[in-house]
């Protein structure tokens, strides 16, 4: 037993997580009480046609006078719920079929792989730009289950290779030999293991999925008018940009704050 | 008198903690100094203080003076311009010292970074064929055997013409023959009249060099002497402790029991791996009871016998059958490192309580036997890497105990603890396993199987079964 290494070593330097937390935080509330707050998104006053930031109209009001600010609200709780939707399944359904495939071998991991592999083989944007288009008027259903089913793939791959490591390593050679069951070698060796990775995974996935949703908004496949989200109200934008600019930064704006500070929280892998 | 190293004086402290406080050492050509003592006691920290290789957060005071020139050991740079020309180190773990994308000369030949390169190479290809490596000299280290690495570490760390050799645990993991190889290097250097100071736990070691041993325990020297006098005739009682460790001299071994029925039987068994033979139509059976060891220097297929008979790998001919008495969770494996062996990231008590709740045991066993076991069980409150070593294996011992089992297959189980912690850790495991719970041991150390077991079968260039013992 080295004596050296069982000093304390140098604290690592650790990451600021606060400055993250708090911009997601502000976003998520601003997302859930928005709506509550300001007026219908849908609301039109065209009388308040591209009325500047105000008071009582922090974001002002867009080419058919509806309120800017409440229809940015919509947009981030759409976008949050919809990422976390699609992203929550991807992780189920790849966690499953990845622990599935490294546990039972044989016959059930070629199939899954094979499977798999042609997901990797289709540009992510692809699949649900597919989804998009069977759907034609641009239904909710068909933007979460693409989203969903063109993320699925990473978390089975990693947690495949991942599970196979833990469940050939001695300490699941001795629950065997202990005779533990399955039920402990899920809870106490393979999710405890896989947590720090998926949680990596799926806040990258969250970012991945919102900007999926808004660059399908930006060239108008994704969701239609008159729903507010954060690409298809920068496209939305861009012709009265001269006029009034803010129209097109704000949705900008909640997008980088929104990647940034999902990016911001993923924790590094920490070793034991 | 100046050829020679002295110090004066010298303590480490961490946060006020003193982990090292002792002073008097002298270094003289040709005359060993050994420091021998548990984990822990601070021969390590000692060793490192001299060079100036310590961790920035230990604080160190002291002076040394290398032929009569002072050094100040608070100031770590002060030596750094003797490392590798003065002042030279064989580090822990060899293996892990070298750099595995470096061929092993390149990586000798770095020692003599201010020479010519076509010179570094000529005298790398000298100091690898005084070490018998030679051949080696193209190989990577992942390639070579744990003594073929410490030897490519010693000719690295020599190749500067270094006088004071600094050597920190180098029998660790080593088969008798590759502890031959090294003495006989160690005692080379001597004899070419440099300065040796050796740190470890191996008295047999300690014994061959000669010279002086000092014996450390929390910090300080409790004594310290010629060899023959220390190790012969030990003053402190300390001493006295560390040499009963030593197997051979173990007298609690109880008298194993009459054999019982047969648990496992191997019948002309063999197995290879790709252009590597392990063994070939090898037979043996355990009973109930019995203590069986397999011995033999590293690589020669020990572990994987063992796991063949404990029913975790295959064999390719012939059979093996457990009997019934051997149902999961009746046969249990200690590992060679322990903390592999538990769930990294929960703590230890989780997984116990797992085995009370799926084999119905009493859970008031888990604090009976931490007692008998002398384990504190707040420990089990910690994961796996923050317990020692020596402590891991005992929680080890007490998770088998729980399953009552009538087979313990001990896979170098202490092969990485220190003597002391090596004796707590086997008689707890003798003290507390059943009378008829048969013991399966794997070692190299032929000492602590004839200590503990009657029936030894030593594999090795002749796979052929070595004892009376086997019954084919």
């Amino acid at each position: 037993m080295s004596t050296l290494s069982l000093l304390p070593l140098e604290s690592r330097t650790r990451r600021r997580r606060w400055v993250p937390a708090t911009i997601l935080i502000l976003l998520v509330a601003f997302a859930l009480i928005g709506p509550w707050v300001f007026a219908s998104p849908f609301a039109q006053d065209l009388s308040r046609y591209l009325e500047p930031p105000s008071l009582t109209e922090p974001l002002g009001r867009d080419e058919y006078g509806r309120s800017v600010v409440s229809r940015l609200a919509h947009a981030t709780r759409l976008s949050l719920v919809l990422a976390s939707l699609s992203v929550a399944t991807a992780l189920l359904l790849g966690t499953t079929l990845g622990t599935m495939a490294a546990w039972r071998g044989g016959w059930l991991d070629s199939v899954l792989r094979g499977i798999s592999e042609s997901f990797v083989a289709m540009p992510a944007l692809l699949i649900v730009l597919l989804f998009a288009a069977l759907a034609a008027d641009g239904s909710l259903w068909a933007l979460y289950a693409g989203l969903a089913l063109a993320q699925w793939v990473e978390y089975f791959r990693v947690v495949r290779a991942r599970a196979a490591l833990i469940l050939g390593s001695p300490a699941v050679e001795a629950a065997e030999l202990l005779h533990l069951g399955r039920l402990h070698v899920v809870r106490r060796h393979l999710l405890p293991e896989l947590r720090p990775l998926l949680l990596t995974l799926a806040s990258l996935g969250m970012v991945t999925a919102i900007l999926a949703m808004s660059t399908l908004g930006f060239i108008k496949v994704g969701l239609q008018p008159p729903r507010a989200e954060l690409g298809l109200m920068i496209t939305e934008a861009f012709p009265h940009y001269d006029a009034a600019p803010w129209l097109a930064l704000a949705p900008v704006v909640v997008l980088f704050a929104l990647t940034v500070s999902l990016l911001g929280l993923r924790r590094k892998e920490d070793s034991r | 008198m100046s050829d020679r190293l002295e110090v004066d004086h010298v303590k480490v402290t961490h946060h006020g903690t003193v982990l090292v406080e002792t002073g008097g050492l002298v270094l003289e050509p040709g005359t060993a100094v050994t420091v021998i003592g548990e984990s822990g006691s601070g021969k390590s920290l000692l060793a490192h203080s001299l060079l100036g290789t310590l961790p920035p957060e230990l604080a160190v005071t002291g002076a040394m003076r290398l032929d009569g020139d002072p050094f100040d050991l608070a100031d770590p740079d002060s030596r750094r311009h003797l490392w590798g020309r003065e002042l030279a180190l064989l580090p822990q773990e060899p293996a892990l010292a070298l750099d595995p994308t470096m061929r092993v000369r390149r990586q000798v030949a770095g020692g003599l970074w201010k020479a010519p390169a076509a010179v570094a190479r000529r005298r790398a290809m000298t100091a690898l064929d005084e070490v018998g490596l030679a051949g080696a000299a193209e190989s990577y280290p992942h390639t070579l055997s744990g003594g073929m690495a410490q030897r490519v570490a010693y000719a690295a760390a020599t190749i500067g013409g270094a006088r004071v050799l600094i050597v920190d645990e180098p029998s660790k993991g080593l088969d008798a023959a590759a502890l031959d190889r090294l003495a006989a290097l160690l005692q080379a250097h001597l004899a070419g009249g440099g300065l040796l100071l050796t740190i470890t736990h191996d008295l047999g070691l300690a014994r061959r060099l000669g010279g002086q041993v000092w014996v450390m325990r929390e910090a300080e020297v409790v004594e310290r002497g010629p060899v023959d006098q220390v190790l012969d005739a030990p003053s402190h009682p300390y001493t006295r402790r560390l040499l009963a460790a030593d197997p051979s001299r173990w007298d609690w071994v109880p008298a194993a029991p009459t054999a019982g029925e047969p648990l496992v039987t191997a019948t002309a068994v063999s197995k290879a791996y790709p252009g590597r033979p392990l063994f070939h139509d090898l037979s043996l059976q355990i009973r109930a009871g019995e203590r069986w060891a397999l011995t033999g220097p590293s690589g020669v297929g020990k572990t994987t016998l063992g796991n063949a008979l404990a029913g975790l790998c295959t064999v390719d001919a012939g059979t093996i059958t457990r009997t019934e008495a051997l149902r999961r969770p009746r046969l249990q494996k200690l590992y060679q490192d322990p903390a592999l062996s538990f769930p990294a990231r929960v703590p230890l008590r989780a997984g116990l309580s797992d085995l009370v709740r799926r084999h119905r045991v009493d859970g008031a066993r888990i604090s009976t036997l931490a007692g008998s076991l002398g384990l504190d069980e707040a420990l089990l409150d910690r994961r796996s890497s923050q317990v020692s070593g020596g402590e891991l294996q005992r929680v080890a011992i007490l998770r088998a105990m729980l399953v009552e089992p009538a087979l313990i297959f001990a896979d170098e189980a202490t092969s990485r603890l220190d003597l002391l912690t090596q004796e707590g850790t086997l008689r707890c495991l003798m003290e507390e396993a059943d009378p008829g719970c048969a013991l399966l041991l794997v070692t190299h150390d032929q000492s602590v199987a004839r200590a503990l077991t009657d029936n030894r079968l030593e594999l090795g260039e002749i796979a052929e079964p070595a004892t009376s013992g086997v019954r084919g």
